[in-house]
């Protein structure tokens, strides 16, 4: 039997950043990849966010095209509205604003990257600060002695033996089965993903998007869907929970493909299917149940994306970190039971990390309710918004005319938004500032007084001289 | 467009079986039939099964385990070195 300070399952971002660090404070660690190389099970948790490049300076600047050929910067994001019809109705281009504070913040939303390279690159900063890395090795069961956990088994029954074992392994977790953290998600707390790889050139992407290298699709008809470009491609995928789906998922993500506007986008980029992935994604509102005795869960197996838009690669990589840094601490002392290993808790819960999970019920929800429930909240929510957005460039009539038309318009949304409001937006803005907003703003009192503002606005056009 | 999805994922054969139904505990819900992206579940006699060729289409996503509240689905990945080969993902 082969014996380690510390094992981590999984060599995806979490697992490597885990063992590089582990390995940096003296630990022998070994690492468990159940591909032939990292990276090669992964699909999506693609885009780097900017706080990956903030916190780990050293290790980012080292990413280059020539280690990393995928690399696109996805510096603009464009969000599509998509009608009732499947129509394009309007769209909402952004850049990162005035107020980002930052570099690279500053200059893009997210770095995109295929996995394939990242995985890789990555494991290869753990494996130079000296831990083991075993490819092609799938970890089956936890090894235990006396009821306690004190090592892994892999699937031809070679064990390997450590006082702490970190869960790297994903949303399916092993080690988070086996150790009696979690048998199952809920359905609520996981999301199905497919996604289609898109092969185009980069010149052609280069010329037709631009800078515009995120997309998200907002539609009644489907789940909201992302579009994530690359050097030489782009990803389409959608999800949801997995309670919502009424018919096959590729059925939804075949709309967004089939929208007429998406038909032409592929034609000009001169685009072809490449690869079709599906993935499981976790997506809480707060992470829990992340250590027993002797175990600590990072990354999605802890269930640590992003509450609002599940950036999973920069949180990996922060709980890796933090597991990393407790095993060192803990590991000489010998004392791995679940009450010493809270320290895992308290210490991401200071971190970035933590600050997201704060408001992470709100916000969870008000995304739930809102991309994610196409049919109840999208239907009326994209004529409502493009009402407004692009209600008045219009030559139907007289411009005074047509405001009042687009505002008597957006009034008859009011039983439907207004409902919403209080449920999602009102409670995530009150815990944003943690003020009491509610009393300031009471909900009530909103609703009766919205429709009396709405009521003083000239029912009729004075005639000039009046 | 008609998507034409065969041929989009690469695989490494020699997976062996790593899905199975326990029909015993199969309430025929049916939920494995419509999340399956590949559509790899069917019924026949009101019983539940996955195709017999599953292991040369299936995206290992595992939604099938996980959506089974009934716990009849059982799911392990790929022995390693086996199975989906994502390049760009």
């Amino acid at each position: 039997m082969k014996v380690f300070d510390l094992i981590i399952v999984g060599a995806g971002p979490g697992g490597s950043m885990a063992a590089k660090v582990a390995a940096e404070e003296g630990l022998k660690v070994i690492f468990f990849e159940r591909g032939r190389k990292p990276g090669e099970k992964n699909s999506s948790g693609c885009g780097l966010g900017p706080r990956m490049f903030r916190d780990f300076p050293e290790m980012m600047k080292d990413l280059t095209p020539d280690k990393c050929p995928s690399m696109r910067a996805g510096t603009a994001s464009r969000n599509y509205f998509v009608n009732n019809d499947d129509i394009v109705a309007g769209y909402i281009m952004a850049r990162p604003t005035e107020s980002v504070s930052y570099e690279p913040a500053k200059s893009w939303i997210t770095m995109n990257v295929y996995r394939s390279e990242f995985d890789p690159w990555i494991a290869k900063f753990a494996t130079d600060a000296g831990a083991e890395l075993k490819t092609s090795t799938l970890i089956v069961d936890l090894l235990k002695e006396n009821g306690k956990i004190c090592g892994v088994i892999d699937e031809k029954g070679e064990k390997y033996r450590a006082p702490l074992v970190v869960g790297a392994d994903g949303v399916l977790s092993t080690v988070a089965q086996k150790s009696g953290l979690r048998n199952k998600w809920a359905q609520n707390q996981v999301t199905l993903v497919p996604q289609y790889d898109f092969q185009a050139s980069s010149d052609k992407i280069d010329d037709i998007m631009g800078d515009e290298t995120l997309g998200v699709w907002w539609g009644s008809n489907f789940p909201a869907s992302y579009q994530v470009f690359f050097n030489d491609g782009f990803h389409q995928g959608l999800g949801n929970w997995m309670n919502w789906w009424d018919s096959n998922p590729l059925y939804y993500l075949n709309r967004v493909i089939n929208l007429k506007y998406y038909q032409r986008l592929l034609k000009i980029l001169d685009a072809k299917p490449r690869e079709l992935q599906a993935h499981l994604l976790p997506w809480l509102d707060f992470p829990i149940n992340t250590h027993a005795d002797g175990v600590i869960l990072i990354g999605d197996a802890g269930g640590f994306p992003c509450p609002l838009e599940a950036e999973g690669i920069y949180p990996a990589m922060v709980t890796g970190k933090i597991a990393a840094e407790v095993a060192s601490e803990v590991i000489p002392s010998g004392d791995v039971s679940k009450a010493t290993l809270k320290k895992f808790d308290e210490k991401w819960q200071k971190t970035s990390i933590g600050k997201e999970f704060e408001a992470g019920h709100e916000l969870w929800n008000i995304w739930k309710a809102l991309p994610f429930s196409p049919k109840e909240t999208m239907s009326w929510f994209v004529p409502m918004i493009m009402e407004i957005l692009g209600g008045i460039f219009d030559w139907s009539q007289p411009h005074a005319l047509r405001v009042r038309q687009i505002i008597s318009h957006v009034r008859s949304y009011i039983p439907k938004a207004t409902p919403f409001i209080m449920a999602y937006v009102i409670p995530l803005l009150s815990k944003v500032f943690e003020d009491d907003l509610d009393k300031l703003m009471d909900p009530k009192k909103i609703l009766k007084v919205l429709p009396k503002l709405l009521d003083m606005l000239p029912q009729k056009k004075k005639k000039r001289g009046d | 467009m008609n998507m034409e999805i065969e041929g989009l994922t690469k695989r490494i054969l020699g997976t062996g079986n790593f899905i199975s139904i326990d029909l015993n505990k199969c309430n025929r819900c049916e939920r494995c039939l419509v999340i399956c992206v590949m559509n790899l579940w069917r019924k026949k006699e009101g019983k539940i099964y996955i195709i017999d060729e599953y292991q040369s289409k299936c995206l290992e996503c595992a939604a099938c385990y996980q959506v089974c509240d009934a716990g009849a689905i059982k799911f392990q990945y790929p022995k390693g070195g086996t199975g989906i080969v994502i390049e760009k993902g």
